[in-house]
């Protein structure tokens, strides 16, 4: 049965995670993500998970990617300055394949910025979080109900794909405080995804030995099974190689597990990439993603009391970009409208996806929400 | 049918939580609310709103629209002139005269009514926190938006029990000094 709760999209966050089967958080608190963190300090203990509050957001990540390397599924939950400081060791996790979920709610940057306010400025920084090669798997929440399915989700796709994954929620939507209807929690449990193993002779175990767009198999240390974490390349143990061909294989495998699978089978997994809102008999394609898309939706329907048919499209997976729906609106639409609380990082993508530059646009990077009726108002200077 | 709701303060006065307990007391009786608060980044102190807005139906824009709130209500000064002009011409907004000071045209412009809601809940209450309990109070009698008993319910389910008995008396002593300044408005 669907469960109704009055919470908060952090909290939510956190009872994602928890009922995704995660059993330690490690991190730092900082505004506006802080409440994930508060809520997870309160289940972890009821199930004999761990929770450590670190001396600061490296050591944070560092043992959560710990935790997740000895085969827990573990998590750490920050804004955009500490994914700053988190880079070096997400790319370890990027490179060694450690499965983790980290959720960024999004406050005003760069730098320090602004702690308290609304932002979606770190939609790049999510796509390319630290140096080198590698593709990045991104879900954004635009409602209470998705700051908990997206964070299940992230931890399925994680474990699943043997990569960190973004969950990005914004002040907004973190720390709104309303109804949620959460999916059964039977369900839920039914959907979980856990890393594969490999159960053959501890002598043979080779866990990069893995064919091209293919994850490592990564078995939990401790149990056996010899083989070595290492941020420099490395070959079919994981202990480090120059050789250059393994290490020109390595980054396409590393690129082509995400981007070239979800290009192919069309996502990553069967749940929804995108909502597409009103959109059937729509004569203008408004885009936004995240809570910027509530205030889109209610434009919608102002805009379609004043006559003009209005629809939405909102990417719910912004990395790897839902490309082929993407240059389909492109396509079809003559008249699309982007809106974004930053200066236009997603907009790039849509213009490189769909090969157009002539989309009316509403930016904002002031730490305030975009409000209906500004997003109306520049609708309406389309027709 | 939708309602629109601010509170403002500064940080530490607990006004959120007054927000909370409205949006939680609509959900209670079948329909949507959703309370957003926006703060800055000072502990203490800084300018804060919290905006509730209650829906039969689905809420997606979570901030009440600028010039179209119905109520709002003000316990600091730096708050009210930052915010005011979001309440629509002609609706209420019940002031802390103690610590709020509309200008003349303000009062032209929407009712303004006096309630000195930290005097109420330190001297009368006994216990300042239970302010925003008080205001609590005060926006249901004058807004009429929820069931009172409902509300009441939620609120205590929101404060330990020990507690009771004080959130009691400044939900009543709310409601007492609303239904005064409405009778004085001839509402």
């Amino acid at each position: 049965m669907a469960r109704e709760v009055i919470s908060t999209g952090n909290e939510l966050s956190a009872l994602g995670a928890f009922d995704a089967g995660c059993m330690f958080f490690g991190g730092y608190p900082i505004t506006p993500s802080s409440e994930v963190m508060h809520e997870m300090s309160d289940l972890l203990p009821t199930v004999g998970g761990k929770f450590i509050q670190m001396e600061d957001e490296i050591a944070g990540i560092s043992v959560a990617l710990g935790a997740s390397m000895a085969g827990t599924k573990s998590m750490t939950a920050t804004s955009g300055p500490g994914i700053s400081l988190k880079a070096e060791q997400i790319g370890l996790a990027f490179i060694a394949e450690v499965p983790l979920v980290i959720v960024n709610v999004m406050r005003g940057g760069p730098s320090t910025g602004l702690p308290t306010r609304v932002s979606q400025a770190d939609i790049g920084q999510a796509q390319y979080p630290t140096h080198g090669d590698y593709a990045s798997i991104t879900l954004c929440a635009g409602s209470l109900e998705e700051c908990y399915t997206q964070t299940v989700r992230g931890f399925n796709l994680a474990e699943r794909y043997m990569t960190p994954v973004f969950v990005l929620l914004d002040e907004t939507v973190g720390h709104m405080h309303g109804k949620a209807m959460l999916p059964d929690l039977e369900e839920v449990k039914a959907s979980i995804v856990n890393r594969k193993r490999y159960d053959g002779k501890p002598e043979d175990y080779r866990p990069y030995d893995v064919p091209m767009n293919t994850p490592a198999v990564l078995n939990p240390m401790f149990e056996g099974y010899r083989f070595h974490f290492t941020g420099l390349h490395h070959g079919p143990t994981g202990f480090p190689t120059e050789d250059a061909a393994q290490c020109q294989f390595n980054i396409e495998r590393l690129v082509g597990k995400i981007n070239t699978i979800a290009a192919e089978n069309d996502g990553l997994d069967d749940e929804a990439d995108y909502e597409e809102f009103m959109m059937e008999d729509a004569e203008v394609c408004m885009i936004a993603y995240g809570s910027i898309s509530r205030g889109a939706k209610e434009a919608v329907m102002k805009l379609r009391n004043d006559g003009i048919k209005a629809g939405l499209f909102r990417p719910i997976v912004l990395w790897p970009s839902p490309a082929k729906k993407l240059k389909e609106i492109g396509q079809k639409f003559d008249k699309i409208f982007v809106t974004e609380l930053n200066m236009g990082q997603y907009l790039k993508e849509i213009e490189r996806v769909t090969g157009r530059s002539d989309f009316t646009t509403l930016l904002k990077a002031n730490g305030r929400p975009i409000a209906p009726l500004e997003m109306v108002a520049k609708v309406k200077e389309m027709f | 049918m939708r309602h629109t709701i601010r509170f403002t303060g500064v940080g530490g006065q607990g006004v959120l939580l007054a927000g909370e307990i409205m949006a939680a007391a609509k959900i209670k009786l079948g329909g949507h609310g959703l309370k957003t608060a926006t703060y800055t980044s000072q502990v203490r102190g800084g300018a804060t709103v919290v905006d509730i807005t209650l829906d039969d139906n689905e809420i997606f824009y979570p901030y009440a629209n600028e010039g179209e709130i119905d109520f709002m209500l003000s316990v600091a000064n730096v708050s009210y002139q930052q915010f005011k002009n979001g309440v629509k011409p002609g609706g209420i907004i019940v002031v802390e005269p103690n610590l709020v000071h509309p200008t003349e045209e303000d009062r032209q412009k929407w009712i303004i009514v006096e309630i000195p809601i930290i005097t109420i809940a330190k001297e009368e209450v006994g216990n300042v926190i239970t302010q925003s309990v008080v205001a609590l109070g005060i926006t249901n009698e004058f807004t009429g938006v929820l069931e009172p008993e409902t509300l009441k319910e939620v609120m205590l389910s929101k404060v330990p029990k020990k507690v009771h008995e004080v959130n009691n008396k400044a939900w009543d002593l709310g409601i007492k000094y609303a239904k005064e300044a409405k009778a004085k408005l001839g509402m």
